[in-house]
């Protein structure tokens, strides 16, 4: 099995076993948020173990995902890690694939056609005893997944592991996954929004990135549906950039809504240029988390 | 450019800390230095008393100007700015002469609605641009307390 090129989070059909790796913890939550929107829709069971259910539930909320309702309903799971991957903190490889073939088992006779599971790694930076037989547990999930109805998006911090772990695990997965980025360095990073569609931008942006902002806006409008502008860790934004997402705004087709999300202080750059005045567009101020 | 020339193109805002004394801060910056100029003039507007929005308001009126400087004026360009009890101003300079294939000739700036020069004009509490021979001076007041 071979790794492809990075495919879209949201081409990803059953047996994929896809290695996610992410940069910011946005990046991370965007892209499990639309895995986790896509296999609700097609009404797979979707579990998501992490360090941290709690807040797995309210970022997938915060990103327009009826957690609730999937929650009450049995389709969606958020757990820990401990107790499933984990016991006490080691690692077995053969005891995870146990729990992980039991999940596999379990979904059809609860009533789903199959199941998207997304597991967070980020367990294995941690001391965990155990942590060498990580790449048994993955080419255990590609073999298990082979000719079923269950994906596995595994999630790996691309800062966090060491380039030489990346690679080995990496070998086991059928696609790598990351955010389509139209920009990035230290500065500014421009990339796609996934959950809810749109594009995202964090950092500082003037005129000397009008052109990659221009190709995101385009790309964004090609799709369909409302669109987000994601600016909440956008320090800076010049004249020229902001009036080039509000033209773009303009080009939009009055069925659709654009939603800028930002900072108090970008938010008052587009008030100047009217984008709060426009029909269908929503100027969302939001302070910090 | 010459102490001459600077003397020439002073601007005529009236504002008693821009003459004689020395700014607070005089940094040349290019189109790389942008970044670094909007950093050193968020610190000074905030150390000098303006708040959050007027500091942020400061810095875009700064860049803006600064970016015209690089766009369509000499493609760098210096600032200064002068800190007085009850108000930040900033001088930004280019070298580029009016009449030159890319030379600086606020005539030429884009001042409808939405670019550059308009936001400038509609954020600061006084703003100028004079053009001569030996380049462009736009200068931006913004005061402590909004009147």
């Amino acid at each position: 099995m071979a790794v492809g090129a990075d495919v879209q989070i949201t081409d990803l059909t059953a047996d994929d076993h896809a290695c996610l790796t992410f940069g910011e913890p946005e990046e991370l939550f965007d892209l499990t948020a639309a895995f986790v929107r896509d296999g609700l829709a097609s009404g797979m069971k979707v579990v998501w173990v992490s360090d941290s259910p709690q807040r797995a539930t309210a970022e997938l909320a915060r990103r327009g995902i009826a957690v609730e309702s999937a929650l009450a309903a049995g389709q969606l799971t958020a757990a820990e890690c401990e107790g499933r991957l984990l016991v006490g903190q080691e690692f077995d490889a053969g005891r995870a694939m146990d729990w992980l073939t039991s999940q596999m088992a379990a979904c059809r006779p609860e009533g789903f056609p199959g199941l998207r599971l997304a597991v967070d790694m980020s367990w294995a930076l941690r001391p965990v005893t155990g942590v060498e037989q990580l790449p048994d547990f993955e080419e255990g999930v590609a073999a298990a997944l082979s000719g079923s109805t269950v994906s596995v998006l595994c999630q790996y911090d691309r800062e966090g592991f060491d380039p030489v772990t990346l690679a080995t695990v990496s070998a086991f997965h059928t696609d790598s996954v990351a955010a389509a980025t139209y920009y990035a360095d230290a500065m500014l990073r421009i990339c796609r929004q996934y959950a809810p569609p749109g594009i995202r931008l964090a950092g500082e942006i003037d005129y000397q990135h009008a052109e990659q902002l221009a190709l995101a806006l385009t790309e964004a409008i090609r799709f369909e549906g409302d669109i987000t502008v994601n600016m909440t860790a956008l320090t800076f934004i010049d004249g020229s950039c902001a009036r080039m997402i509000v033209d773009a705004t303009r080009g939009v087709a009055a069925s659709r809504t654009v939603a800028l999300h930002c900072h108090p202080a970008i938010a008052a750059t587009f008030e100047l240029l009217g984008a709060d005045d426009l029909a269908g567009v929503s100027l969302v101020s939001m302070h910090d988390r | 450019m010459t102490d001459d020339a600077r003397r020439r193109l002073r601007p005529g805002v009236n504002m008693a800390a821009g003459d004689g004394e020395s700014p607070a801060l005089d940094q040349v910056f290019d189109g790389d230095s942008l970044y670094a100029l909007r950093a050193a003039v968020a610190a000074h507007g905030s150390q000098a008393g303006l708040s959050e929005g007027r500091t942020r308001d400061l810095v875009l009126a700064v860049h803006e100007l600064a970016a015209n400087a690089v766009r369509h004026g000499a493609g760098q360009g210096r600032l200064r700015l002068w800190a007085a009890h009850d108000a930040v101003r900033c001088e930004v300079s280019d070298e580029g002469a009016p009449g030159e294939a890319d030379g600086a000739d606020a005539a030429r700036w884009r001042a409808e609605p939405g670019h550059g020069l308009w936001l400038v004009r509609r954020i600061a509490d006084s703003a100028s641009v004079e053009s001569g021979a030996s380049g462009t001076v736009a200068a931006v007041t913004f005061r402590r307390v909004r009147s």
